[in-house]
């Protein structure tokens, strides 16, 4: 065999091995890189800025929850958030409330202990677009009547607290889902419902009603 | 090692292949294709070509059909149309620049000439000759037909699915048309034809396969519009019915053998086809009545145990389905007959495609409270969007999920029925009725109400797995869909 074919051979040879050397463990690796994109991209994990400054004064906000075998789907528990300068912020912290649950016996967690918020933007026209993690619907126990006291009682909370935001758009998994569990429709943003509320509408939504109007 | 050697000149040849057919590939023509064009008074099918992917069109035969005098100058390679001393249009060949009375004009592809042949681009129609001759050109891009002058064409939109063992063509059109069917079996195909008015179909072939039909499509290529529908052997019998006095009609391809009792499509039996179709509310209230089993496949909905929200509804909707039929003599369909998964869309396309008169989607409820009987009627939220879509009733184009906007008032009175009877069969259990922006029903142009029986998580709800249990639920919403064809007869 010639000199030339030879070393030719042992190129191919060589490079062929460092090739296989790609493909060990190639699962593991990218599931391990998926993994580290995954909890950098959950501000609510290790928050990268805080929510709200020492000397901002605290905020009274009514949060909705559903109620336990209730007339109304949703009532409200008074908790405090403190005024933060970005309205972001405040919608972020009020989501926390919601998060976390109630502390009344009489009311029901109303988002799936999983969820996560990603993220949540605010647009000139007053819509707040809240991204949650897929936990929210893949871990949704399903059934209208929860389902939609799952979405209004981010939406309810978010309007009824924050006057600028006039409507919320639900996103799940940063992206647009027709529906939650089967049911209610996410494909246009909603706006505050307090019909399926026992709590009056809020004393100034009349003022900043006018106000946006001027 | 002389089998490489053999080989290189085969590479070679291969690649000098391979290159000609990149530099060549630009002027390789598509099968040529006849392309009507639809006048006034007069339809003419000219013979299009296909040259580096613009479509061409023969200008001597169109300019022969609107009588224009010409000029076909070899030597100069120059086309002039109009009176030699002062022509309205002068072409060059391989030419984008062409003279449209007296001013310049840019075509979007270059004029060719091949033999005695001249080929213009389509928008020569609407760039030159709509100019000079006042008829008006309208060609929507990607179709294979034009439109000239005042011609308004029928638009066509057509749609299939399986019902059951049958499968439904569901053919609509903005004006009135007569559809005759034309079966030519040995060949397994169907030709509809749709008289000698033009169409402008939606979309020309329509994406859909089954069992019985193998495709679907538009062709009116020589000027007389027709669905052409290739069958498989599997067709026995193809029933043409009309509603909507034309402009709606159902093509059925039944199996050979197949009852007309039997499908869901058909009358009921009594009743020939043709006049029930026709009369939608003879003496009856209600034709049609589709049942929503929610959830499926990969979406089992609510479970507890080894109970899932998607068997139970398509259990009781399947009893509900049979005790519909028997009692009020209605056509019911069912969404979903099987475990399969569908969108929100497609099951009130269902609805939306048959002319439903009511739609019923079937839950079963799930509360996080265990004391909760989780049972609830929902109709749709009244412009639950919100500003972002307010709409107003004279919109001739409503959104997607605004199609429940006529009906809702009447969903909302079905829903007070179907709550006073379930107090009277289940007293003890709450229905309240709640409205939310709920998306099967967003898009249901009849009266649409969505309800949850039970609850999933509450030990006490168990008895809804029992049959007997079920079949009180489904008398009950019997005498409520009595009630409401009882209230449509003395037009209520």
């Amino acid at each position: 065999m010639p000199r030339h074919i030879k070393i030719g051979i042992i190129v191919l040879a060589v490079g062929f091995a460092i090739t296989l050397g790609f493909f060990v463990d190639i699962v593991g690796r990218i599931r391990s890189v998926a993994n580290s994109a995954e909890t950098e991209a959950n501000p609510f994990k290790q928050p990268p800025a805080p929510l709200y400054a020492p000397t901002d004064p605290p905020m009274p906000v009514k949060i909705f929850f559903p109620t336990a075998a209730g007339e109304s789907l949703l009532s409200a528990e008074q908790k405090t958030i403190f005024k933060s300068a970005e309205l972001t912020n405040r919608a972020k912290q009020i989501l926390q409330k919601v998060l976390e649950g109630p502390s009344n016996n009489g009311l029901l967690p109303s988002i799936p202990m999983e969820a996560k918020v990603q993220e949540v933007f605010l647009s000139a026209d007053g819509t707040a677009f809240v991204d949650f993690s897929n936990a929210i619907s893949t871990n949704h126990p399903g059934g209208i009547q929860n389902e939609q006291a799952t979405i209004y009682s981010i939406v309810d909370s978010l309007t009824y607290n924050l006057p600028e935001i006039h409507q919320v758009k639900i996103l799940i998994g940063g992206t647009e889902k027709e529906t939650l569990a089967g049911h209610c429709l996410l494909l246009v943003p909603l706006e505050m419902d307090l019909s399926i509320t026992n709590v009056p509408p809020p004393p100034e939504t009349k003022d900043s009603q006018a106000a946006h109007a001027n | 090692m002389t089998r490489f050697v053999v080989r290189a000149p085969l590479f070679a040849v291969l690649l000098v292949l391979a290159a000609a057919f990149f530099f060549y590939s630009r002027s390789i023509r598509a099968a040529d294709d006849r392309f009507p064009i639809y006048f006034d008074d007069s339809t003419v099918a000219l013979k299009t070509e296909n040259v580096n992917r613009a479509t061409y069109l023969p200008l001597k035969e169109l300019v022969d059909h609107l009588h224009l005098p010409y000029t076909d100058a070899k030597i100069l390679e120059l086309f002039t149309i109009g009176s030699s001393n002062n022509p309205s249009i002068v072409l060059a060949k391989n030419s984008r620049l062409i003279q449209v009375n007296g001013q310049q004009t840019l075509l979007a592809f270059p004029v060719l000439r091949e033999g005695q042949q001249w080929l213009v681009p389509i928008d020569f129609l609407t760039q030159a000759l709509s100019r000079v001759t006042g008829v008006e050109f309208r060609y929507k891009p990607g179709a294979s037909r034009i439109f000239a002058g005042k011609v308004t064409p029928a638009e066509l939109v057509m749609n299939a699915q399986a019902l059951g063992s049958i499968t439904r063509l569901t053919i609509g059109t903005s004006s009135p048309v007569n559809l005759n069917l034309k079966r030519d079996a040995t060949q397994h195909r169907a030709v509809l034809e749709m008289g000698s008015k033009p169409v402008d179909p939606l979309r020309e072939r329509l994406d859909y396969r089954d069992r019985l039909v193998r495709s679907i499509a538009f062709e009116d290529s020589d000027g007389a519009p027709r669905i052409v529908i290739e069958t498989t052997d599997g067709v026995g019998d193809i029933r043409v019915s009309k509603a909507e006095e034309g402009r709606v009609h159902f093509v059925d391809f039944l199996k050979p053998g197949a009852s007309p009792e039997a499908e869901p499509a058909t009358a009921p039996p009594g009743l020939p086809s043709a006049v029930t179709k026709l009369d939608p509310l003879a003496n009856k209230g209600i034709r049609v009545v589709v049942i929503d089993p929610g959830h499926g496949g990969m979406d089992a909905g609510a479970t507890s145990g080894g109970v899932t929200e998607k068997d139970l509804a398509l259990a009781i909707s399947r009893t509900l389905r049979t005790a519909l039929r028997d009692r009020l003599g209605v056509t019911v369909l069912l969404t979903r007959d099987s475990d399969v998964a569908l969108t929100n869309e497609a099951r009130s396309a269902v609805a939306n495609n048959n002319q439903a008169d009511l739609f019923l989607s079937l839950h079963i409820g799930y509360s996080p409270d265990k004391r909760d009987s989780g049972s609830s009627i929902y109709v749709i939220k009244e412009d639950f969007a919100g500003q972002t879509s307010a709409v107003s009733s004279d919109r001739l184009f409503l959104p997607w999920y605004m199609g429940y906007h006529a009906n809702r008032n009447v969903s909302g009175g079905f829903a007070s029925t179907l709550q006073e009877e379930f107090h009277k069969t289940l007293p003890d259990w709450k229905f309240p009725i709640r409205s939310g922006p709920i998306a099967v029903l967003a898009s249901t142009t009849m009266p649409a109400v969505a309800f949850e029986i039970g609850n999933l998580n509450s030990a006490a709800n168990s008895q809804i797995v029992d049959g007997g249990f079920q079949g009180r639920i489904v008398s009950t919403i019997v005498a409520a869909v009595e009630r409401f064809a009882a209230a449509r007869r003395s037009g209520a």
